[in-house]
């Protein structure tokens, strides 16, 4: 390769360079903004994370296969890196009046989201265990930090201990998995991993490990169950503005890593790992939607309803195994994850709108009677309330029926009919929360700032609008094929 | 049994050894002080296999500066003396079980698979592993993206540091 | 020669112990530890699979290079992260630390 094809390299991934090259400017341009002009800085990254975008959308058909194999852009990659880039713009406009108030304005603080964003941009775009390896890393250790962002206050801080110490364990594990993969095939990048599978010379027995072995790790990262008992903790800790992005970008950069690997490299394996998939579907959604029940704190409820719908986008991966349904799943998979993402912002704008200072404001208690004092702020958290449980003509009703849709094509009725049953069961705490706002008497307290409005009822409205009109969303969905 | 089996051997069991005694010691520092036997054992591995340059690494970072750092921390922290806290918490059982399972799957696995009796090749004496992992590491046919990854990676966890380290007041 | 499997049961062995380490112990130093002790058995299994399986393609050695990098990075931010706790708390014990219940 000579250095023309380099550029050409550099040119298919250029919008994870301008967010990379933005981050480091702005770490510089930081220093010259006073701490009461923080805003500037905020809006400089969103800036970035924008131009960024528009790249993105200017060549959504854009192909190619890069650095020698190690990242490949196709549709699938295209389509994460608009939903990675748009979180990430909201996850400014929430955050910004939120630390202010919180009195949590760092000028690093966007640089780190920058970081991590560009980690999951990275994510989408890895054809090669040892890029997979390192997003994970880039998109995890400033999330670490983030998640620790409130100090003094004791339980960000504990947030972000366990939130290092689960992630680094995890890691671990998955780094482990990836030694065995390379072990038994010679080889990191996905496409020699076909290569050697097919031609019969890699060794089953330690490629069927290190499979297993990513799928925990990664399992940890986005929170399955039994790999989830740091979640609660840590969403409840850390500042909302971080936990809302954490429960979207992160699980989806994890999602995101799960499907190119599975569905690109491990075919071959889906005899032995399609039963495990199963259970881990089904324990997901039967655990996370039952202990939101229990939950009081509406963070840890969301934390629990985040587990909950890593079940049902794992749905979608369980008949990953069979060609003619891989296209379907993935589709699937994608769309449920916007579904997913626009959901969650919804709910938690809402949240930090009501937030207040030292954690209050959190419980389900403080939303009595937001129908009467805030109406705009009620109905947008029932939007997203009623999309959780899977109301049509909500987005988050598309979303379940793709997923199963895929499940029956695969042959999978009965894990279909725990998911039913556990999206029923999941109504009763999702909409305990509308019956909180519409029925009780209370005098919640709300902040008006106009991003977060901006942020909360423009999501609510898509969540409906795009419900009503999700074909071409969907077909964009299915475009999104890996190659 | 040839020498360099026997080399094995004993360096595998002070590596172990050492291991087993940071999760049992009591006191961190002499924790910290059984971490670097380990790393230096694993070291000498690195060396038995022909890698002469991660074996300076290990020494270099995970000697020189991770577990010197971690030195640091516990001499911050001053949690060395007296800390009759109990070391282990209450899932302890559960996590001797399940390493032992883990332990036990990977030796079967290991055992059973045809590729792990096979000796190393000789290496080609013409090409040298360092200059080979040099050039590959920057080299836009080989690893340069890795490596400027690797980079903006440690420029993150450095600002992510300062952040949350530095006590403004 | 030494076969292979010496050297996968030896990172075996190695990689129980160290997550022994981080189900086990409380404190969160140790476990950080036991992380570190994790990740050196991946390096010794990329090392061996580079010597033993593919000495050509020099990726393993390349991935325990990358391991590094992550491993001090992560120790870095884990030791900030330790010392601000300990400037309010005066501890580092990872399951004394539950404000937060289940």
């Amino acid at each position: 390769m000579n250095l023309s094809n380099a550029s050409a390299s550099l040119n298919a991934i250029l919008p994870l360079v301008v967010v990379i090259l933005w981050a480091c400017a702005l770490l510089l341009v930081d220093l010259f903004i006073t701490k009461e002009r923080k805003g500037l800085t905020a809006l400089l990254a969103a800036i970035g994370m924008l131009a960024s975008l528009i790249i993105t959308l200017a060549r959504l058909d854009l192909e190619a296969v890069v650095f020698n194999g190690m990242v490949t852009v196709d549709g699938f990659s295209n389509f994460l890196t608009v939903l990675f880039l748009g979180s990430g713009i909201v996850a400014v406009a929430l955050s910004y009046d939120y630390l202010k108030r919180m009195g949590l304005e760092k000028g690093e603080y966007y640089v780190l989201l920058l970081f991590t964003v560009s980690g999951m941009m990275l994510m989408a775009v890895a054809s090669d265990l040892i890029v997979v390896f390192l997003a994970l890393e880039l998109l995890s250790i400033p999330l670490y930090v983030l998640a620790g962002i409130a100090t003094p206050r004791l339980d960000s801080e504990e947030s972000s201990l366990k939130y290092f110490l689960l992630g680094s364990f995890s890691t671990g594990i998955v780094v482990y998995g990836i030694a065995l993969v390379f072990g038994a095939t010679g080889t990191t990048s996905l496409a020699g991993i076909v290569d050697a599978i097919t031609a019969g010379s890699a060794g089953m027995g330690l490629l069927v490990a290190g499979a297993a072995m990513l799928l925990i790790g990664l399992g940890f990262k986005v929170a399955l169950v039994p790999f989830h008992m740091w979640t609660p903790d840590v969403y409840q800790g850390a500042p909302s503005s971080v936990t809302a992005f954490m429960a979207i970008g992160a699980k989806a950069a994890g999602f995101a890593a799960i499907l190119r690997i599975f569905i690109q490299a491990f075919p071959a394996l889906s005899v032995d790992l399609t039963p495990v998939l199963w259970v881990l579907a089904a324990l997901t959604m039967i655990l996370g939607n039952v202990v939101a029940i229990a939950q009081r704190n509406i963070k840890r409820l969301l934390a629990y309803s985040s587990i909950a719908n890593a079940g049902y986008i794992l749905l979608a991966l369980v008949p990953y195994g069979q060609s003619d349904v891989a296209a379907d799943s993935v589709a699937s998979a994608l769309f449920y994850l916007l579904a997913y993402a626009f959901t969650s912002f919804t709910a938690w704008s809402v949240v930090i709108a009501l937030e207040q200072v030292e954690g209050k404001g959190l419980e389900l208690e403080d939303y009595a009677g937001l129908s009467r004092r805030y109406p705009i702020l009620a109905l947008t958290m029932t939007v997203a309330m009623l999309s959780f449980t899977g109301v049509p003509p909500t987005l988050g009703f598309l979303g379940k029926f793709y997923v199963f849709r895929t499940l029956l094509e695969g042959g999978f009725p009965g894990l279909a009919v725990i998911g039913v049953v556990t999206s029923l069961i999941s109504a009763y705490y999702y909409l305990r929360v509308v019956v909180y706002m519409y029925m009780r008497e209370g005098e919640p307290q709300a902040i008006r700032d106009p991003w977060l409005y901006i942020a909360a009822t423009a999501s609510a409205i898509c969540l409906v609008v795009l419900g009503i009109f999700s074909q071409p969303l969907f077909a964009w969905a299915s475009q999104a094929m890996l190659h | 049994m040839t020498p360099v089996q026997i080399l094995f051997i004993l360096v595998a069991a002070v590596t172990l050894g050492a291991a087993l005694m940071v999760v049992n010691a009591r006191n961190l520092v002499h924790a910290a002080l059984w971490l670097i036997v380990s790393f230096g054992g694993v070291a000498v591995f690195y060396a038995m296999l022909n890698a002469g340059f991660l074996a300076v690494a290990q020494v270099v970072i995970y000697i020189g500066a991770i577990a010197i750092l971690m030195i640091f921390a516990i001499m911050m922290t001053r949690n060395v003396a007296g800390d009759s806290s109990p070391r282990f918490n209450s899932s302890q059982i559960i996590g001797l079980v399940l390493a032992l399972a883990l332990f036990a799957g990977l030796v079967w696995m290991t055992l059973s698979w045809s590729g792990a009796t096979t000796t190393p090749m000789p290496l080609d004496s013409r090409a040298d592993p360092i200059s080979q992992l040099g050039s590959a590491l920057v080299s836009p046919d080989g690893y340069v993206l890795a490596f400027e990854l690797a980079s903006i990676l440690l420029l993150g966890a450095l600002v992510g540091a300062l952040m949350i380290a530095w006590d403004r007041k | 020669m030494i076969p292979l499997s010496w050297y996968l049961i030896f990172a075996a062995a190695l990689f129980s112990i160290g997550l022994f380490a981080v189900l086990a112990r409380r404190n969160a130093i140790v476990i950080l530890m036991g992380i570190e002790l994790m990740l050196n058995a991946v390096n010794i299994n990329l090392v061996a699979f580079w010597r033993y399986v593919n000495p050509e393609l020099i990726a393993g050695q390349v991935f325990a290079v990358m391991v590094f990098a992550v491993a001090a990075a992560e120790v870095a931010v884990a030791l900030a992260i330790f010392i601000s706790i300990y400037r309010r708390r005066r501890s580092v014990s990872a399951d004394e630390i539950d404000l937060m219940k289940w």
